[in-house]
């Protein structure tokens, strides 16, 4: 594998604009047209009775946005706001929903061959993973693995 | 006027459209409901059918212009009906009166904003069929015209529609008389308004000739022919006119034939060709379903061409006797179309109608605002080139003031445009009641107060299915039988009492019934039958907690006897849509006297003063509406009472719950949230029920716009909505309602999943109790 280092430019094709984000030390991503803002977490005012994964809401100029915390959906290790938390702003089920990450990282534009089906990864895999995203790494650059989530899924319906 | 092709109609226009085709409904369902009472009371006001006629005839119009086929068809088939009525070619009856409203209900349905694509066309086409059944038109004899000394050409220029309204009055034995009124063309719409109201019940206004040979070409002189059971002096005296101006028609002391002038109806006919089409031009119906294209205003396709618009009768006549005035007849005809009041603003849609003069206001005020920015960026300016901080710190103090002031009546301005009387509700509700008692075979009285309060549009909307689900209940199950009514001495016609009106920042809606009421022990057996709840808890109901089963989905009492029956939709319905706004249900009721249901509403949504409280270190907001005192709380004070604390109030007891208990909300680990060592009890109250609600702390008082939760967050039960009280905190928006609720029902009924949570696990798929962790911040 270390020997077939492939030029970010040479490949063509459709590309898929995905941004990448950092939840509990892990890189994921979501496509970037479904992501319409990024916000630095206001306070969230937590809901009480709310479903599972809901952490509360906050106001966006004034209107009332529910927050969803991935991190208790993909079953990882949650912690507290950080100077990097980032609220994602994306579009659910006919609704705005706050998503929130640990970090933001960048927006990889990623070919065809470079998404893997989330069924390489064998067995029964979690509904709300789409696949796997290996971008051609830059020189130097370590090899990197991206989890693409189905923001469709993972969001409250 | 414009034709735009039905395929393609302008969504604006089309919204117009559906506007004024309701709000035409609206009046016409009214005035077949004063009709229809009218003839009950054997005294039908064919001023209210000629009303109702027009109203039909516009509609038609309408619909033709906007390409609506199927409607113009519709008002079309009905116009000819009423227009067959009016001229007394069809006997009016309850019977077609029916048939009337049924053409409203259809009409209103296929006009019902969201189901305008999806044709309904069985009904229609049924409904074409039973126009066509009902009886052909007959022809009255004009026998009445010779008892009375009419001037022939008087009777010449009656339109058919006045001469058949001046026989029936013959026929009833009125006297006719003339009035003779001069009237300032610049007022004349107003004039004649007032001369209608103060003929009401005196006189019936049968036609309005202008006199011959006007002086003043400012004014109009008219004889109006009146037909009243009064003599000359008493309606002289009644009237309050001059002596000279009122003439009685003799009554011709025997039926002659012949001999003297008698116009009678052949003279008519020959008199006025135009005006009335001979019966045969009536094609036999059912007519042949054929697209209405023309407009009707001017040459109608429209069976009996020109008779109808009073119009053009009116220039008809007219111009032989007084050219000049000709231009005041428009006038004369608006005047008599215009209904006494307003028409109400359609509800059903998402349109608001507005008095101008409030725009208007609202317009000023931000012209005002407009001043204040540019006086911000003139400060701004003025700041960068001089640096003066202190005078523009006074500056800006001043203009943040001037700003607050203009969005606050900027706000309250907005808020009294959304509001609209609940009488638009009500008028419906009176339709309703008279088409199921009928239905029922029982007699109902329905009597309105308080109809001009005003609530929020939104909430409006929100109680129309409600109140018209109780009214239906109430004649359906409250009501006896007429037999059973006199054995238990009452009198024969029920009454049904719909009582509006506000207390505070709430409004008040009352239904009443003096029907049979609700026996609690049958509606526990019922709740027990279907498994809400088993027999010992059943035993254990008090009166109110029995009445409370009503409101569970699915409840009904069918199997048992006849206290309440299900048609499929519940109460439940009731409380939900209530819910929604915040609003409140309650019911009382004796047996054998009737039954009372509250609707307890808040007056608007959009701006709430509010109460800032904390909770185990976590923001709410509660409306000061529901908040009646609010007090210290000493944990010693607290006694538990079969399970539930309760505090003394001034000698009452006062059940308190515990907000961060209820919400089961943990204590955060930071310093924010330290276990207070005292709490305060908020008294809240909704409809009957009081409870104190134990907060942390108080911050205050604060006007939120209240912004509902998101989709994720329906299923939610227990809050309003939340506000961002500044500063990007979100406080969420108690919702007393749920919280009474939650905490009177008898804990057999709430503990049990199916019974009061049913709506909310079946919109959120979550179990009923989920709690979330600690917050993220």
């Amino acid at each position: 594998m270390s020997d077939s280092v492939q030029p970010a430019l040479v490949s063509t094709g459709p590309r898929q604009e995905t941004l990448t984000f950092e939840l509990a030390g892990d890189v994921y991503g979501v496509p970037l047209r479904r992501v319409r803002e990024i916000l630095r977490p206001p306070p969230v005012t937590e809901v009480p009775r709310s479903p599972p994964g809901i952490v509360g809401v906050v106001s966006v100029r004034g209107r009332i946005t529910t927050v969803v915390d991935p991190r208790r959906k993909l079953g990882l290790i949650t912690g507290g706001a950080t100077p990097r938390s980032r609220i994602l702003l994306v579009e659910g089920h006919g609704e705005i929903v706050g998503l929130w990450v640990d970090a933001v990282l960048k927006v990889h534009r990623l070919a065809e061959r470079e998404i893997e089906l989330a069924s390489v990864l064998g067995g029964a895999v979690a509904e709300h993973i789409r696949g796997i995203g290996r971008p051609a790494r830059e020189r130097n650059e370590a090899p990197q693995v991206i989890i693409l989530l189905d923001l469709d899924a993972l969001l409250p319906r | 006027m414009t034709f735009r092709p039905p395929d393609a109609p302008d969504p604006r226009a089309r919204e117009e459209f559906l506007s004024e085709a309701q709000e035409i409904l609206e009046t016409v369902s009214k005035d077949l409901l004063l009709l229809d009472q009218s003839l009950k009371r054997s005294e039908p006001d064919l001023d209210l059918l000629n009303d109702v006629f027009r109203g039909v005839h516009t509609l038609k119009g309408l619909a033709a212009m906007f390409g609506f086929q199927q409607v113009g068809r519709l008002a079309h088939d009905v116009e000819n009906l009423l227009d067959d009525l009016r001229l007394g070619r069809t006997p009016l009856t309850l019977e077609v009166l029916d048939l009337c409203f049924e053409a409203v209900d259809l009409l209103s349905r296929i006009l019902a904003p969201e189901r305008l694509d999806e044709i309904t066309s069985g009904d229609v086409e049924a409904f074409h069929e039973r126009l066509a059944e009902r009886a052909r038109p007959e022809r009255l004899d004009a026998s009445e015209l010779e008892m009375v000394e009419l001037d022939p050409s008087v009777l010449a220029v009656l339109t058919e529609f006045e001469e058949k309204r001046v026989r029936s009055a013959i026929s009833r034995g009125s006297d006719l008389a003339w009035l003779k009124t001069r009237m300032d063309l610049g007022s004349i719409d107003g004039s004649l308004e007032d001369l209608k109201r103060r003929t009401r019940g005196i006189a019936e206004i049968l036609t309005y000739l202008p006199a011959a040979g006007a002086t003043d070409p400012n004014a109009i002189e008219l004889e109006i022919l009146l037909a009243t059971r009064l003599t000359r002096e008493q309606l002289r005296g009644s009237l309050d006119v001059e002596d000279a101006d009122l003439t009685l028609v003799a009554r011709r002391p025997t039926l002659r034939p012949g001999a003297t002038a008698r116009p009678a109806s052949p003279a008519t006919s020959a008199a006025s060709p135009l005006t009335q089409p001979p019966p045969a031009v009536v094609p036999p119906a059912p007519r042949t379903p054929a697209p209405i294209a023309t407009p009707p205003p001017g040459g109608p396709a429209h069976v009996a061409p020109p008779e109808t618009p009073s119009l053009t009768q009116h220039v008809q006549l007219r111009e032989p006797v007084a050219p000049i005035h000709a231009d005041a007849l428009p006038e004369l005809d608006m005047a008599r179309r215009a209904a006494p009041e307003l028409p109400p603003p359609r509800s059903g849609a998402q349109t608001v109608r507005v008095d101008i003069r409030k725009l208007d206001d609202l317009m000023n005020v931000v012209a005002e605002l407009a001043v204040v920015r540019s006086d911000l960026r003139r400060l701004g300016e003025s700041l960068a080139a001089t640096g003066n901080t202190r005078q523009t710190a006074t500056e800006i103090a001043r203009l943040a003031r001037a700003f607050e002031r203009r969005l606050l009546a900027l706000q309250s301005g907005i808020l009294e445009v959304r509001m609209v009387p609940l009488r638009q509700v009500f008028d419906k509700l009176a339709r309703v009641v008279r088409q199921i008692a009928r239905d029922h075979g029982k007699e109902v009285r329905l009597v309105m107060t308080g109809a001009e309060t005003e609530v929020d549009k939104l909430i409006i909307e929100e109680l129309t299915d409600p109140l018209l689900h109780i009214v239906r209940n109430a004649i359906d199950h409250g009501v006896e039988s007429p037999e059973a009514r006199r054995a238990a001495g009452k009198p024969l016609a029920a009454t049904i009492a719909l009582n509006a009106f506000q207390k505070g920042r709430h409004v008040i809606v009352e239904v009443d019934d003096d029907g049979a009421g609700m026996d609690p022990e049958a509606l526990a057996r019922a709740a027990i039958d279907r498994g809400f709840i088993d027999a010992s808890e059943g035993d254990a109901l008090t009166t109110r907690d029995a009445l409370q089963l009503i409101f569970m989905p699915g409840f009904t009492t069918r199997t048992s006897v006849g206290v309440l029956s299900g048609r499929g939709v519940g109460l439940d319905v009731v409380k939900t849509n209530l819910g929604r706004v915040g609003g409140l249900v309650d019911v009382h009721s004796e047996l054998g006297v009737g039954s009372r249901f509250s609707l307890t509403l808040p007056v608007t949504l959009a701006i709430v003063p509010s109460l800032n409280v904390s909770v185990a270190g976590r923001p709410f907001v509660i409306p000061l509406s529901v908040v009646h005192e609010a007090f210290a709380l000493e944990a010693s004070a607290i006694r538990v009472v079969d399970g539930r604390e309760v505090v003394s109030l001034r000698d009452a007891t006062l059940p308190i719950l515990s907000l961060e208990r209820h919400f089961g909300l943990a204590r955060l680990p930071d310093a924010r949230s330290p276990a207070p060592a005292r709490r305060y009890v908020l008294v809240a109250s909704l409809g009957a029920q009081r409870l104190g609600l134990v907060v942390d702390q108080l911050h205050g008082q604060q006007d939120v716009i209240v912004r509902p939760l998101g989709p994720s967050l329906r299923g939610v039960r227990g809050f309003a909505g939340a506000t961002d009280l500044g500063e990007q905190r979100v406080g969420l928006v108690l919702d007393v309602g749920v919280l009474l609720d939650e905490h009177f029902s008898s804990s057999a009924v709430r503990d049990r999943p199916g019974a009061l949570d049913v709506a909310r696990d079946r919109q959120s798929g979550e179990p009923s109790r989920e709690r979330t962790g600690g917050a993220v911040s």
